[in-house]
């Protein structure tokens, strides 16, 4: 078969036409966005960027799935090395700091309206990080959360319980709510053996990952002590099991064991708050962690970021939708939909104003827990460490029981290494 | 012995095959020895750093347990598949309808993609929701080790791995099989030599080239195993399922970790080399 030169040069006219239309269409400057959901969150997302793209006629926001917060990130990274970074989209928390240093993401403090945003410190670059205001904002909080206790009023009721303040009340109630197998098998807590609930932890033990100096020391002896109390539930009280499968696998595994009554209490993200009340057959309560020496949490999900490298038409279009999401409105919806914290001071009043609060306690109880909120260190190793590095530690200790101080010397060796 | 009519003729007609070979050969290889002495993350200038990624992962470990597991995974597979396939060739060496129905659905599974199979067995396996762990609750048994303990997980992929390449092994020994002549075997049975005899003094010795080339396929795919892991237990619990190919991707692709994964990759070449190289050598002292 020969191919004309006419009908290649069609061919290529109307290949260049297409991309032409991709980055406009019907006149409307085209943003891509890469998102990283599925089920009812992608639905909330969907359905807002649909909003916006019908609302008005500049700009045009095309959603792209890209697998779990883990592959998204890892192709976001490669697309941006490739030089074909979509226009924005949300990553990581912890990840932010090494992408902003890479100087890969757009400052956005100079784009309008950009520093009346009225965000929940807690939630937003410049309380989430250490020093994160004496760093240009090259992020927007979008899903965010933190770790919350999920206990079953009833059961809490007919066994007496209150909710857990501390490490030790946590125990004794793990062990009251325990059910052998002979009497229908049913695991007191449980939690995802992931570095977000470790290193709750090992704040609430007084602890911390990274020191100011920014000498890695991943909690010291208060990282040995949250590792130890871990090992102590599963290997010699053995009223906790370490839910099966890697990443979020295990989140969906301490879920599913917690609906089907299989686990007395869990510990998960607020953002599986609406997912976990829409299908419990039983009363669900939220409660603060417990602490240790203190009370303590970490903020979790993930912020909106805009890629430097893409032609200004397209960042204008993202700015326009990201600020729109700033509203209260959508800012409402999105929470509220999903379960994730509202990011600003108006729309968390609003809620409160119109009685949200009263009639969804467990809302209320996320939002509170922010007071223990603890911010990130501004570390550009701190994905690197968590994913590389604590995370499999954590697991091989937790599964097989090895010293928890072995484990973290090893840790902190493989912390020091080039990468 | 032909010669050229051109000097040039040979070099036209080797430039194919030795283009793609440096394209896609040699010169990735090239490129990650170069690489490996670097500290690069894509997105930040690599800094060189000398022998300092080797001396990382020999240091830490981690080269000797990716190999060790390796290796043991790899083991596990060629045993696997060229004893069962061996076995199953044996007992299927006969005319019929059935015997062709079952030498077809065993070799079936080597036709489907390693993602179809890896999330056939996920869906058996799967420590939660796969059949066996209902059926085992059914029964009483409230857990059983298989893709979540670290003890354990490595012989399950290696027996979804034998699964799906047994039908393999088995099609090559029974061309094997087939090619022995007739007579030989019966010569054999008239002098009284039973059957484990005749597999061992017959069989087995004309059967040695298919069998060393069964297991050199099976060296290979099980060292070239990466979606079972990447489908069923992404490299965990602990790291226990990290095998080579799956340890590069996760430093480069997942922690961006350009000068470990390089290293990675010329110590994974080093090992092949050595492995091909011993299997070479035993192979040509018994011709």
């Amino acid at each position: 078969m020969t191919v004309s030169r006419r009908a290649l040069i069609a061919g290529l006219g109307s290949s260049a036409l297409l991309a032409c239309k991709k980055k406009a269409i019907g006149g409307r400057q085209v943003a891509r966005l890469w998102f990283c959901y599925g089920g009812n969150n992608r639905v909330v997302l969907l359905d807002l960027v649909n909003k916006f793209n019908e609302l008005q006629s500049k700009a045009f926001v095309e959603p792209v799935f890209q697998g779990d917060y883990f592959e998204s990130l890892a192709k976001l990274r490669t697309a941006i090395a490739a030089g074909v970074p979509p226009t924005f989209s949300h990553v990581l928390g912890e990840v932010i700091p090494y992408l902003s240093t890479a100087g890969v993401l757009e400052p956005l403090d100079d784009y309008p309206g950009a520093r009346n945003l009225d965000f929940v410190k807690a939630l937003a670059q410049h309380g989430a990080f250490e020093n994160g205001d004496k760093h240009a904002m090259v992020a927007l909080p979008f899903n965010r959360s933190t770790p919350i206790m999920y206990t079953r009023k009833d059961m809490m009721d007919e066994y007496r319980l209150r909710a857990p303040q501390t490490w030790d009340e946590l125990l004794s109630a793990a062990k009251r709510l325990y059910r052998s197998k002979q009497d229908g098998l049913r695991w007191g807590f449980e939690v995802p053996i992931d570095w977000w609930f470790w290193l709750a932890m090992v704040g609430q033990a007084g602890g911390r990952v990274i020191e100011p100096s920014g000498r890695i020391t991943l909690g010291g002896d208060a990282g040995v002590k949250a590792l130890k109390f871990w090992q102590s539930l599963v290997h010699e009280h053995k009223v906790m099991r370490p839910p099966p499968g890697r990443d979020f696998n295990a989140w969906d595994a301490a879920n599913t064991d917690f609906l089907a009554g299989r686990a007395g209490i869990t510990w998960t993200s607020t953002a599986y708050l609406r997912y976990i009340e829409k299908n419990a057959k039983f009363p669900v309560v939220t409660c603060p962690l417990p602490g240790d020496v203190k009370r303590s949490v970490p903020t979790g999900g993930t912020f909106f970021v805009m890629l430097k490298d893409v032609p200004q038409a397209e960042k204008v279009a993202a700015w326009s939708f990201l600020k729109w999401m700033c509203e209260p409105e959508q800012t409402i919806e999105w929470a509220t939909r999903t379960g994730y914290l509202p990011v600003t001071n108006t729309a968390i009043n609003r809620l409160r104003e119109s009685g949200y609060y009263d009639k969804h306690p467990n809302d209320w109880v996320a939002y509170e827990q922010l007071e223990h909120a603890d911010p990130w260190p501004w570390s550009t190793t701190l994905f690197r460490i968590e994913r590389d590095i604590v995370n499999p530690q954590l697991e091989d200790a937790i599964l097989t029981n090895r010293s928890a101080v072995d484990t973290l010397r090893e840790a902190r060796e493989e912390a020091e290494e080039p990468s | 012995m032909m010669r050229p009519r051109k000097w040039s003729d040979p070099g036209w007609m080797l430039a194919p095959t030795t283009i793609l070979l440096i394209v896609f050969f040699i010169a990735p290889i090239g490129i990650a020895v170069y690489q490996s002495f670097f500290s690069w993350d894509l997105l930040t200038p690599p800094k060189a750093v000398g022998g300092a990624n080797y001396l990382a992962i020999f240091k830490s470990g981690e080269l000797l347990r990716v190999t060790g597991r390796t290796l043991f995974f790899s083991a596990m597979v060629v045993t696997g598949a060229m004893s069962i396939g061996l076995a199953l060739a044996l007992l299927l060496n006969r005319r019929g309808l059935w015997f062709s129905f079952v030498r077809s659905a065993v070799f079936s599974a080597y036709v489907v993609s390693w993602v179809a199979v890896a999330l056939l067995w996920l869906w058996i396996l799967d420590p939660d929701r796969g059949i066996v762990a209902k059926g085992l609750h059914v029964a009483g048994v409230s857990s059983v080790k298989l893709l979540n303990h670290p003890d354990t997980v490595l012989p399950v992929l290696a027996g979804v791995t034998v699964w799906k390449i047994t039908g393999y092994a088995m099609i090559m020994f029974l061309t094997g099989l087939q090619a022995i002549p007739n007579e030989v075997i019966e010569a054999a049975r008239l002098d009284g030599a039973g059957a484990w005899s005749r597999f061992r003094f017959i069989i087995w010795p004309m059967l040695r080239p298919t069998g060393t080339f069964v297991g050199t396929t099976s060296l290979v795919i099980s060292f070239q195993a990466f979606d079972v892991v990447r489908v069923m237990t992404q490299g965990g619990p602990a790291r226990a399922s990290t095998l080579f190919v799956y340890a590069i991707y996760e430093s480069i692709f997942m922690n961006l970790r350009v000068g470990t994964a390089s290293a990675l990759t010329v110590a994974f070449f080093v090992v092949l080399l050595s492995l091909s190289w011993l299997q070479i050598r035993a192979w040509r002292q018994k011709a």
